[in-house]
């Protein structure tokens, strides 16, 4: 069969162990803080203090969570990133520290953070330190609104939802460059200084086009709010931003109809009633919700499917900026290791060296994140709508809910909704995780210059070509929005 | 591109940056002074001798047999051919002749070692240009399968010893013939896996197409020679030129782009990737020739020696022409050695190259020239 | 142009994706790596790893005959050979055998030029130790036993060393010395004699080296120890290094062990080999005092 499969076994073991071990803490924690405390605080008749605590817990809960969650994180992600280059490589990979490696990561943590703190002569202390602080914090802030969407707008996470949360988003993931030209600059090490430098110039080129694609996801969408950008896409892979922007909802739509399928979600809660959304419920037949969403019949057809051609696109643009901002290959040009030694890092040692690599580990889920929200439908399941209902899905569900419902309703422990977009958001963010070791084990790396041009003179002309595309091609069809 | 940047009417400072010796990726411990406008190269030099071991001198201090072993240190990567060097201008002082089978398994080795030479430049020179965790794994892969058939002929992996004044040093056992016979089967397979990953790759393209052209005068001049020089036009190759060995009854083409503009670092690599392909060829074509017959012509003894005179012989390395040059006294000794080393010629001239190229082409152009450290200093 | 950077486009697509097929094809292949201190991979007879000093492997006698060959051919002299010429026999004996593997290049030169097989390349290459004094093996550290030789004589394909001719009295040895085969084992099975007589002596100069070489001895050491003192303060270290030679491979019952004893484990053995003793003490007293003296300070 698969000659390798018992490695490939032990890299699924890895993965699911770790997610695991990832995401019970984080569960555990934000269930303890954000439901439990505060329930136990409000029995009875709680006095004034009393409430004033369990409100201020509650709102503590996102930033709680987000802590527990980004070390853990991290040190999966590492391994996860061994594991699979050695699985291109034909090799195994770490597998020495606990079961097949399994712990490799967490002791290579406890290494870094024992390791002596060193500040090489010359170099300017305060600054020095504080860049790592300033690489690492954006990370933590920054990907909060993304927590309303991925847990699928859960009441203890809807504070951290913004109106405006993806304009938010962008400007914390722009922060971290301040941190290392300041790393590079106190270095006093003339290869620091390049690094730093080189990032600085390539997070501001690459910040255009990927600005770019993520309005021009927002433009389909008609909202910066990455909560409601989420919910617009719910009811399988057909209604996701990346076939079209909801260039297909109307074929969605109109197979449901056919099948006559009731139109309520299944899993997520009905969604605001939009003003195009309400002469749905008029049609009946399969030609009628067509020629509704539709409008102009073949000019509706090939701007949908420019739509989804441009979405692709966008997708593409917006993981190759991400790529960029957060320095991986092909474009880790400021630590280049080839040139510059370590680029910015270079005199970094112990546990500032730690943080940057925590703070870049981060920045690869939040990216992938962000993707996962803004293209492929966040916590929605892949599965359309009237598929899934034909699905004998009912008794388990019914048996399940049966067997949980005192977790469900007397101790909040298990939201399903919650668990079921959480689960999806992880599958679909450890796959873009994925393709970026993928191409980290096979592309070499670009020359600054040629990046710069490539940032320029392809991507930025590319996004706003799409931008313009998706302006005009939206107005043939019913999209989202 | 570059032109572009280079007469851009901005002046800045002035930076000169230590590249090396102790920096990752100088390939050993070469130090290059680079005077940088921007991130403009205006001025290089390579800064040599931190390897120096005076191998000449030891020659020249130990008797022909011990020498013998230490040579494969010279070039650490490819030492069937200082070995052959040796070999062969003392045989042209001894007038020994060397048995036919010993030529035939000093070609398959040799070949053998130009593949693995080859082969680790590969690895390194896309890690030289940031492909750093995938790719260089795969023609390590196959340079370890070579190495073990190395360490089973010759009894170390890389200082081998094995080729002697006067033949070869073992004959290996018919199972080593079948398990390289074997790898040539399969290795072309594996070229075409890392010509499918690299070849084409635009970045890869982008990195090597047109930066470090190396003119076909500059690189005369130098006396640049191997891969380089033929990439960039002239089909010097000793084994095709000035035959030796068994090399004319083979069948082999030697690789030449024909650059009126002068070879590229593109040009040089895929030079390297048809000559692993061809030296494959040569060494299926020797598998099936070989005779049987005696490996060794000459005794080899602690106090063996070489008839007086002066004796001149070059082989093709994988770096390009090797020479070697003694003069014997006719005792136990060589009375005068010297090297004439392809990494030393080939590196004088990286410096030209590099000039107004940006530090991020350094390397891709330094790694292009397959320039081994303890092959310059010696 | 529009057209032509779009085909570009595509076919860098194209490119790319095959390359990335091609890297994610590899996952399905099984890994290469040998997980090293678990699984050993096999390593080729003619390795050049650790060198070392067989012994025949038929009788087990010593193949070395003190030639110092390989101490002059090698290139990085890291070879010592302390021998010193037997009176009775007037040959050559083994008395304690160097080899600095800090030093040594392992070109194998040593191995090519010995008449006797003697020192070969074993298949040993992990040396690693954390003194540089460790790296320097002594005879006892060198010898192989008797299955290890067999193991590389066949294994190399080297010719089995004829067995030794037939014993003759020891009083008789130079007889016996016409064959080298016969005249390397000799020295060392006379040796074995004063391993009876000397063996104090032999403890004391083992319980004076503070170095890893006391091990094997520590037991005789206790039990010899009150005989031990005065004998340390009149005889030189040196004198005593036959017998210690001779005494430790008992001591760590290796099989060269096992044929000195029975060999040699003869008691008109004991009167020849005390005058060799004083006679090699009469020579290098001079020197051998500071040697003591070094060793013991």
């Amino acid at each position: 069969m698969i000659p390798n499969a018992p490695e490939i076994g032990k890299l699924l073991f890895i993965i699911c162990f770790w997610i695991c071990a990832i995401f019970l803490p984080v569960w555990l924690v934000s269930w303890a803080v954000g439901v439990l405390l505060p329930m136990l605080l409000e029995q009875g008749s709680p006095s004034m203090a009393m409430t004033a605590t369990a409100e201020t817990l509650r709102a503590l809960t996102p930033i709680i969570s987000v802590m527990v969650f980004i070390p853990i994180n991290a040190m999966f992600m590492v391994l996860y990133e061994r594991r699979a280059l050695a699985l291109f490589t034909v090799r195994l990979g770490p597998n020495r520290v606990g079961p097949d490696g399994l712990l490799q990561t967490a002791a290579d943590a406890v290494k870094l953070l024992f390791k002596e703190d060193i500040t090489p002569r010359g170099a300017d202390a305060f600054m020095f330190t504080l860049a790592p602080i300033i690489f690492f914090a954006p990370s933590i802030f920054g990907a909060l609104p993304l927590l309303a969407a991925i847990t699928n707008n859960h009441s203890l996470y809807q504070i951290t939802n913004l109106p405006t949360g993806i304009f938010y988003i962008l400007a914390a993931a722009s922060l971290p460059v301040v941190a290392l030209v300041m790393a590079g600059w106190s270095s006093n090490n003339k290869y620091s200084l390049v690094g730093g430098l080189r990032a600085a110039a390539q997070a501001i080129s690459y910040e255009i086009p990927l600005v770019l694609s993520l309005v021009t996801v927002c433009l389909m969408a008609g909202s910066l709010d990455v909560v409601k950008i989420a919910q617009q896409q719910d009811g399988g892979i057909l209604n996701w931003n990346i076939a079209g922007g909801g260039a297909l909802r109307g074929l969605d739509k109109a197979i449901q109809t056919k099948l006559g399928v009731e139109t309520t979600p299944l899993i997520t809660p009905q969604q605001s009633s939009d003003p195009t959304e309400t002469p749905v419920a008029a049609p009946t037949t399969f030609e009628e919700v067509i020629h509704q969403y539709y409008p102009f019949e073949f000019l509706s057809y090939i701007s949908a499917g420019v739509l989804i051609f441009c979405s692709f696109i966008l997708l593409g643009l917006y993981l190759t900026g991400a790529c960029a901002e957060i320095n991986r290959i092909p474009f880790d040009l400021p630590e280049a290791e080839s040139e510059l030694v370590s680029g910015y890092n270079t005199e970094y040692s112990g546990i500032k060296f730690a943080i940057f690599f925590l703070a870049e580990f981060t920045n690869l889920f939040i990216v992938s994140s962000i993707a996962t929200v803004m293209f492929l439908g966040g916590g929605d399941n892949p599965i359309p709508q009237w598929l899934l209902n034909k699905m004998p899905l009912e008794p388990i569900q019914k048996s399940l809910g049966a067997i949980l419902s005192p977790f469900i309703n007397g101790l909040h422990l298990i939201d399903p909704d919650t668990f079921w977009a959480a689960f999806w958001v992880i599958f679909k963010v450890y796959t873009f995780v994925f393709i970026a070791i993928l191409i980290r084990g096979t592309l070499p790396r670009f020359r600054i210059d040629q990046l710069m041009d490539f940032g320029w003179k392809r991507l930025v002309p590319l996004s706003l070509i799409a931008f313009l595309v998706v302006v005009f091609a939206r107005v043939l069809v019913v999209c989202h929005g | 591109m570059v032109s572009d940047t280079t007469s851009r009417p901005l002046k800045t400072d002035e930076m000169i940056i230590n590249m090396g010796p102790q920096h990752p990726a100088t390939h050993g411990v070469l130090r290059m002074v680079l005077t940088l406008d921007g991130e403009i190269v205006t001025h290089a030099e390579a800064v040599i001798g931190h390897l120096h071991r005076a191998q000449e001198w030891q020659g020249q201090n130990r008797t022909w047999f011990q020498y013998q072993a230490l040579i494969d240190r010279v070039d650490y990567l490819s030492g069937m051919f200082t070995s052959w060097a040796l070999a062969r201008s003392a045989e042209v002082l001894d007038g020994c002749e060397v048995p036919e089978r010993a030529e035939f398994l000093r070609v398959i080795v040799s070949e053998m070692n130009r593949i693995t030479s080859h082969l680790l430049w590969l690895g390194t020179y896309l890690i030289d240009l940031g492909a750093m965790f995938g790719f260089p794994f795969y023609p390590f892969r196959e340079r370890e399968k070579l190495l073990d058939l190395f360490e089973e002929i010759a009894g170390q992996r890389m200082m081998f010893n094995y080729i002697r004044i006067g033949g070869v040093q073992r004959d290996p056992k018919p199972d080593w013939f079948t398990r390289l016979r074997a790898f040539t089967k399969e290795f072309p397979d594996r070229v075409d896996e890392y010509e499918a990953i690299v070849t084409e790759n635009p970045i890869f393209l982008k990195r090597t197409k047109g930066i470090g052209i190396l003119p076909l005068e500059l690189a005369m001049d130098y006396g640049v020679t191997g891969p380089s020089l033929r990439a960039s036009g002239n089909n010097l190759d000793l084994r095709k030129t000035k035959p030796y060995s068994i090399y004319p009854k083979l069948e082999f083409k030697v690789h030449t782009l024909d650059k009126p503009e002068g070879g590229d670092t593109w040009d040089r690599y895929i030079l390297r990737i048809r000559e692993l392909r061809e030296s494959t060829e040569i060494i299926k074509q020797c598998l099936d020739m070989i005779p049987e017959g005696p490996i060794m012509n000459k005794k080899q003894i602690a106090g063996m020696r070489v008839k007086a005179g002066e004796g001149f012989s070059a082989v093709e390395s994988p770096r390009g022409t090797l020479g070697c040059y003694i003069i014997s006294d006719g005792s136990d000794k060589p009375f005068r050695f010297r090297w004439r080393n392809p990494s030393f010629c080939n590196l004088a001239v990286v410096g030209e190259m590099l000039v107004g190229s940006p530090i991020a082409d350094i390397m891709a152009i330094f790694g292009s020239v397959d320039v081994i450290l303890p092959d310059v200093d010696r | 142009m529009g057209s032509n950077l779009i085909g570009r486009a595509f076919e860098s697509f194209k490119r790319i994706g095959e390359g990335l097929r091609t890297v994610l094809m590899h996952s399905f292949r099984e890994p290469i790596t040998k997980t090293y201190p678990d699984t050993v991979s096999q390593i080729a007879p003619h390795f050049r790893g650790r060198l070392a000093l067989s012994v025949n492997p038929d009788t087990g006698e010593h193949l070395c005959i003190s030639c110092r060959q390989c101490e002059r051919v090698c290139p990085d002299k890291c070879i010592e050979i302390t021998a010193h010429k037997s009176p009775e026999t007037n040959k050559l004996e083994l008395i304690d055998f160097k080899i600095d593997h800090g030093l040594c290049m392992f070109c194998g030169l040593c191995t090519e030029v010995c008449p006797t097989t003697c020192i070969i390349n074993t298949n040993d290459f992990e040396m690693a130790d954390y003194t540089r004094e460790s790296l320097v093996y002594d005879l006892r550290r060198l010898t192989l036993t008797q299955e290890e030789s067999a193991f590389y004589f066949e294994a190399k394909d080297m010719p089995k060393p004829k067995p030794k001719p037939p014993k003759p009295a020891p009083g008789a040895a130079p007889a016996a010395g016409a064959a080298p085969a016969g005249a390397k084992a000799a020295p060392v099975g006379a040796k074995a004699a004063p391993a009876e007589g000397a063996k104090p002596a032999a403890a004391a100069a083992d319980a004076a080296k503070p170095a890893e070489s006391a091990k094997p001895a520590a037991a005789p050491a206790e039990a010899a120890k009150p005989a031990a003192a005065p004998l340390e303060a009149t005889k030189p270290a040196e004198d005593a290094k036959p017998a210690e030679a001779a005494a430790k491979p008992q001591d760590s019952s290796t099989e060269p062990a096992k044929t000195v004893g029975d060999t040699t484990a003869k008691p008109e053995e004991k009167p020849t080999a005390s005058p060799e003793v004083k006679e090699a003490e009469k020579e290098k007293a001079p020197e051998q005092g500071a040697d003591a003296d070094k060793k013991e300070g």
